[in-house]
Order: C-alpha cells, then sequence, then structure tokens
C-alpha cells in the first residue's frame, strides 16, 4: 500500500465526519448555510474511496490512450459523463467561446497508462449556453448513484455558475491521488 | 358566414393580443380574404378519449437539446401515437391517480437557453394535452438527467413531492388540490423521494440508510434517520426502485445484483427485511448484473419483480439489458429469464390486471410484450430521440 497522500487524509477525515451519523445533518446544515455572492457554493466532501481502488479504474485504463482528448478513451475520462468541451473548441480544462466554467464538479481518479499513476479529476461543466452536442461520451468507472452527488454524474453540475444550463464538460487535472 | 368568421377572427386575436400582451402583433386582417376561408365541413382539435392503463408516456429527455424536452404518448394496445407534452429542462411526469391529469415538473429559462430560470409544476389535461395550471416552484428543483425518484405524488395524489438539489438538499411540497406550492421540507444530506403513504415517504442517504419523513398539509415535517441498509460503498443501490404499496415494502437493486427489501408502517417509518442475490454462482462467473435506467418494475398481479439484467464487468451499471429476468420476492429466486432481441435502457410495467411488460431502447424503440410469456406483441420506432422513462397512469 503506498503512503497516502495529505489529500487523501484531508478527504478521508471529511468523508468520515459526513460518515457519521450523529455530524451528518449538522455538518451539511453548515454547508447548506454557505452563501457567497447570493450563490450558495457546493461544498460538498470529496469522497473518492470507491475510486481510488485501483482495479475499478483499471478496467477503463486498459483501452485508455494519452494523446487524443477528443475521444472517449482519453484517459481523464473515465467518469465523464456528456459532450466533450475539446469536440466543442473548449480544451480539455477550458470552455468554448461564450460558456462559462462551473465553480464545482464531480470527481474520479484516473490512471494515466503512460505512467501507470492515478490522478484526480475534476469533471467541471462549462454552463450558460444550450448543449453543445458533439462527442457525447459515457463513462461510470466508480460512478456512484446521486444520493451520493460528488460522485454521480447524471447531475449537471453548473453549481454556483451564473446559469444552470449545460454546455459541455472539462476534465481537469488536480493532481495524483 | 364571411361576416360571422371575421368577426371571430377578430375577437380571437384581440383575445389572443390581451392575453399575451407583450408579445408580437397578429394583424391578421392584412391577409387577403382566402387566407381565412373558413371549411364547411367540421374543423377543429380532436380530444383524446378517456386514458387507459395501457397509455405509455415516454419522456425524451432530448440530450441533444435539453432546453426542449417532450413526453410522446403511446397506446400501448394499438401501438397508436396519441399526442406529445412539450416539456422543458430534464422534466418528470407523474399522471395523476385520478386519470384525468398529468403533471409535468420542470425547468425554463425566458429566453431559452437564456435569461431568467423558472422552476414550475405544468398541469396537463390528459384528453386535451393542454396546460391548464402552471405552479412555481419558488425553491427550484434538481436538475437531474431525468429520474423517476426525483418527484412523486403522496399516495392520495393530494401533494407533489419535488427533490431540490442546490447542492444542499430538501423537498419542496405542493398542493395540487390548492394549485399551489407549500414549503420545504430539509432533509440535509438525503435524496429523492420514495412515497410510503399520504403523508410520507423515505429519502436514501449517502451512508445507505433512508431517512423516513412525516409531513402534514402545511409541510411541517418531522425526519426520522435509520441505520443503513445496504453498503454504499461497495454496492449502492440504484435510483430507481419498485413498490408494493398494498405490501408496505419497496424493493432495491444494487449494482452487484442484490434486491434489498425494506418494509414500512402506516406511519412511513422504514425497516430493511431482507436482501438477497439475484445471481446464482453460475450467473456471477458469467457476468450477469443489473443496470440501464429504469431497470426494475414489478407485476401487480403475482408481484414479481422484472429487472433489466447484461453481462458486464463492475461499473457496467448503465448498459442496457440484455435479458429481463422475472424474479419471485416471496421464493427468493429468480423465475424465468426473457432474452430481448433489442437491448433496452428502461421497462415498465402497467398497473392493471392485465398489464403490458413495456421496454425501452436508447435509440427510441418502444416494445410492448406480454409479461407472462415474455413474447413481443408491439415494436414501436419513433418514440424518442433519446428517451429515458415510461410512464402510465394507475387504473
Amino acid at each position: 500500500m503506498r503512503e497516502p497522500s495529505l489529500l487523501d487524509r484531508l478527504v478521508e477525515r471529511v468523508t468520515r465526519r459526513v460518515a457519521q451519523k450523529s455530524s451528518r445533518r449538522g455538518f451539511l446544515a453548515r454547508l447548506g448555510a454557505t452563501v457567497v455572492g447570493g450563490v450558495m457554493l457546493p461544498l460538498l466532501p470529496v469522497d473518492r474511496s470507491g475510486r481510488l481502488r485501483r482495479a475499478h479504474a483499471q478496467a477503463f485504463a486498459e483501452q485508455a490512450q494519452t494523446r487524443d482528448d477528443t475521444a472517449c478513451n482519453y484517459w481523464r475520462y473515465c467518469a465523464m459523463d456528456g459532450y466533450l468541451c475539446t469536440c466543442c473548441n473548449g480544451g480539455v480544462a477550458e470552455c468554448p467561446p461564450g460558456s462559462e466554467p462551473s465553480p464545482t464538479s464531480w470527481v474520479g481518479s484516473c490512471i494515466n497508462p503512460d505512467d501507470g499513476q492515478v490522478y484526480l479529476i475534476a469533471y467541471r461543466d462549462c454552463c450558460g449556453k444550450g448543449v453543445c452536442g458533439r462527442c457525447p461520451c459515457l463513462s461510470t468507472e466508480g460512478e456512484m448513484p446521486v444520493y451520493r452527488p460528488q460522485l454521480s454524474n447524471d447531475i449537471d453540475w453548473c453549481f454556483g455558475a451564473k446559469s444552470m444550463v449545460y454546455h459541455c464538460t472539462t476534465a481537469g487535472l488536480v493532481g495524483r491521488a | 358566414m364571411q361576416r360571422r368568421g371575421r368577426i371571430l377572427c377578430t375577437a380571437t386575436a384581440l383575445v389572443l393580443l390581451a392575453a399575451m400582451s407583450a408579445t408580437a402583433r397578429q394583424d391578421i386582417e392584412v391577409l387577403p380574404e382566402e387566407a381565412r376561408l373558413v371549411p364547411e365541413e367540421a374543423f377543429g382539435t380532436r380530444v383524446l378519449p378517456a386514458p387507459t392503463p395501457h397509455w405509455i408516456y415516454v419522456l425524451d429527455v432530448a440530450f441533444d437539446n435539453l432546453v426542449a424536452s417532450r413526453v410522446n404518448i403511446f397506446d400501448g394496445d394499438s401501438g397508436d401515437f396519441l399526442g406529445v407534452l412539450h416539456s422543458g429542462y430534464v422534466p418528470n411526469v407523474l399522471p395523476a391517480p385520478n386519470r384525468r391529469e398529468v403533471y409535468v415538473v420542470e425547468t425554463y429559462w425566458t429566453h431559452g437557453t437564456r435569461g431568467r430560470r423558472e422552476d414550475l409544476v405544468t398541469v396537463f389535461d390528459a384528453r386535451t394535452l393542454e396546460p391548464v395550471a402552471e405552479i412555481p416552484l419558488p425553491q427550484g428543483r434538481a436538475l437531474i438527467v431525468s429520474k423517476q425518484p426525483v418527484a412523486q405524488l403522496s399516495d392520495d395524489g393530494r401533494f407533489l413531492l419535488s427533490f431540490n438539489l442546490s447542492p444542499a438538499t430538501s423537498v419542496s411540497v405542493v398542493d395540487l388540490e390548492a394549485r399551489a406550492y407549500v414549503g420545504e421540507i430539509e432533509a440535509p444530506g438525503c435524496s429523492l423521494v420514495y412515497p410510503t403513504g399520504a403523508r410520507s415517504f423515505s429519502m436514501l442517504c449517502p451512508d445507505g440508510s433512508l431517512a423516513d419523513v412525516r409531513f402534514d398539509a402545511s409541510g411541517t415535517a418531522e425526519v426520522v434517520d435509520n441505520d443503513p441498509f445496504f453498503d454504499a460503498e461497495n454496492d449502492p443501490v440504484f435510483e430507481h426502485a419498485a413498490r408494493d404499496a398494498a405490501g408496505r415494502t419497496w424493493y432495491f437493486v444494487s449494482y452487484d445484483g442484490r434486491i434489498h427489501e425494506v418494509g414500512y408502517d402506516a406511519r412511513g417509518r422504514t425497516a430493511p427485511r431482507e436482501s438477497w442475490s439475484v445471481l446464482t454462482e453460475a450467473d456471477a462467473a458469467e457476468g450477469w448484473r443489473p443496470g440501464g435506467w429504469q431497470l426494475v418494475a414489478r407485476h401487480p398481479g403475482n408481484g414479481h419483480l422484472y429487472l433489466l439484467m447484461h453481462k458486464g464487468p463492475k461499473w457496467s451499471h448503465k448498459w442496457p439489458g440484455e435479458e429481463i429476468w422475472v424474479l419471485d420476492p416471496e421464493a427468493n429466486r429468480r423465475v424465468a429469464r426473457i432474452p430481448l432481441e433489442e437491448p433496452a435502457v428502461s421497462l415498465a410495467i402497467t398497473g392493471d390486471d392485465s398489464p403490458l411488460l413495456v421496454t425501452l431502447t436508447d435509440t427510441g424503440v418502444l416494445s410492448v410484450l406480454d409479461p407472462g410469456t415474455g413474447e413481443r406483441r408491439r415494436r414501436i420506432e419513433g418514440a424518442g430521440v433519446t428517451p429515458f422513462l415510461l410512464d402510465s397512469f394507475a387504473p
């Protein structure tokens, strides 16, 4: 087993707090009260426990590649659900013209086949324009139902953006998991 | 006749203009008379007959143009297309128990994909397909690719319960009789709506437990936590579940093929009963697992569960079903397998005494099957471009 990183420890601590029945309500209620500029910012705990098991990410990684970010099997898209912003004249971490990056995201842990390492990926929707409609991709590696929102890719993740209208999805690199 | 026609047209135009004062003018008077000829034969708008439990409401979320979804309505007996309800962003469709109305919970922006956001419950007349009331949802609603437990009706049909994800979680209560928003029930961290009575429902929480909610007509609620009944880390349950209302049981299905039976009492307090696997060791070795979207339904007569199954690896939980497995939840075993000619993402069973089994492919092929023999009676193309959900009226 590798040594847990600082991020891992932080995440696990938050997850444990949420998992504790007694503190769940109070904790999330406090989160719910965090209002910035009139927009409720989601600060749901990042829970990656299900995703960090290499075996889970492995199936996607086996057919993944690191060259073409407009293909569904690009390594960062292991938990992608939506239209690729890279096919809509955006980037893997850049929104297409006229759309706005959501400040919030769901997460996945994907293996980079070049170095075999697990990386934390933030799937960030670009918002404020209608659906781009190019390169639909659905990957469900470690994807959870909507009652575990941070790991669910069926949710419109434009929380905190000016508009909840969904355009496309990016896959930003957070760091080594 | 011509004069009367003109007066009628003028009157109609005036009414239209008065009703839509901010919209474009309609000066049909400038059109030549031929453009306003009144045919001799009767000419009007068709009204549907009284709906039957075999009418199928197919929700097409229109994934490539989410702001303009639609509900295509088919007669499962004849295969006929009956009409369409146009709907907004990731809506929920709820046929009313009284069979006179269909509720659509939906979201719009005033300028299509731009402008002010509006969330509402639209009440459609089931026979004219006209909107007869609009009830605003001031707390918005969860914008999730449409799943049935995102909005549900109380058992008596009086209240509509709409899940909110802002991303703080709560449920909006709408009084359909009064056509009014009543209030918001806070249920921090817990999601979705599983009705358990006329004034109660439960919600799924991230730790694998249910929160039981009792509410009254004023929207005042009491929320009770329970212990986890499934392993939310390693084997979560799908959002779509099947219910036996008379037997007060919910059947939840897990990714790895376990059925979790949860009973509830008259006050809506839940208690897990048992859980069992639909897979034998041989099934598991072959890689069978449940999957799809609306993946489970209960036969109202014999109580069997119909579950979409496919062969695939772990995390293939959204793959369409190659077979339907018919399960007896009394004996905890499979009683039949129905191979599907076309893999299906969703299925439903109508609620009447001689029910239809209906399946839907992600390319919009609707199939009507005999739930007893599994024989396909009808194949209907064009049910939608990216359809997800099937609804019907209770008998």
